[in-house]
């Protein structure tokens, strides 16, 4: 999987309006197809691991992330946010959030996502942080625009 | 939604984490990519100890039972079914709107369940 040409589906915020850690997760949540029960337990999850270690792998660039048995297949926001977030030592500018599934076979789908988007970062990590829209943004990390916008829960 | 189910649900994703953290493939490819999963994951299990002072004893204790026996305790009902054992389940309990309003568990295998909704 490592350098793959495997496109993941993603949404994207390009300009993220949140100023706080815990709001661009509020804003990035939103978009994924979960109700109200269920965001707020995947945000108290993202909100732990941060607390647990900052999710920086390179800087300006964050991947809160969390395995939950609420999500059914991987989910994946990207956001951006032009002046920065800070997260909270250093400011963040593209995060991407991503939540596994907890599947009986082990955290495969999650260690493929996670070599996926190193060797993107590897890459690209300039491009990425200087993205002109949410495509590039997208392309450069090797995903694309889930089509049909939020689903309904 | 009952808030000890919300807990325990909770508590079943900060276990995967902390398991994720002791897996060998992920240690070494979250090193690598800057992060420190070592510390994340103590830091995880300190923040456990105090996430679990909030959860009742009773279902604590069935948590804990059920991790020990089958490595999982919290599972989804799906199509009315224990997605941990695959047994069927009674039909009044799937068909109840305020089934996530308590703690049900799966009258074959025990574990705790919710449904997505």
């Amino acid at each position: 999987m490592e350098g793959s040409s495997l496109k993941y589906s993603a949404h994207c915020v390009f300009d993220l309006k949140a100023c706080s850690r815990s709001d661009v997760l509020e804003e990035l949540l939103e978009l994924m197809p979960l109700n109200g029960n269920s965001r707020k337990l995947i945000h108290g999850a993202l909100e732990m691991r941060e607390q647990a270690g900052p999710t920086t792998i390179s800087p300006g660039i964050s991947i809160p992330h969390c395995r939950s048995i609420l999500v059914d297949d991987l989910t994946v926001v990207v956001g951006r946010s032009t002046a920065g977030v800070p997260w909270p030592e250093e400011r963040v500018k593209v995060m991407i959030l991503f939540i596994s599934p907890v599947k009986p076979d082990g955290p495969h789908e999650h260690l493929a996502f996670i070599s996926h988007v190193a060797s993107r970062i590897k890459k690209s990590a300039e491009a990425v942080l200087n993205a002109s829209s949410a495509e590039s943004l997208l392309e450069l990390l090797g995903m694309e625009p889930v089509l049909g916008g939020v689903d309904e829960p | 939604m009952n808030l000890d189910l919300e807990r325990l649900i909770g508590l079943h994703d900060l276990d995967v984490m902390i398991a994720d953290l002791d897996r060998k493939d992920i240690l070494d490819r979250e090193k690598m990519m800057g992060l420190s999963p070592e510390k994340a994951r103590e830091e995880l299990i300190t923040l456990r100890t105090e996430y679990v002072k909030n959860i009742n004893k009773k279902w604590l204790g069935l948590y804990n039972q059920l991790t020990k026996h089958y490595g999982n305790a919290v599972v989804p009902a799906v199509s009315c079914r224990c997605t941990g054992c695959l047994t069927r389940l009674p039909t009044a309990m799937c068909s109840d709107p305020e089934r996530n309003d308590r703690i049900n568990t799966c009258p074959t295998c025990s574990r705790i369940m919710y449904w997505a909704e």
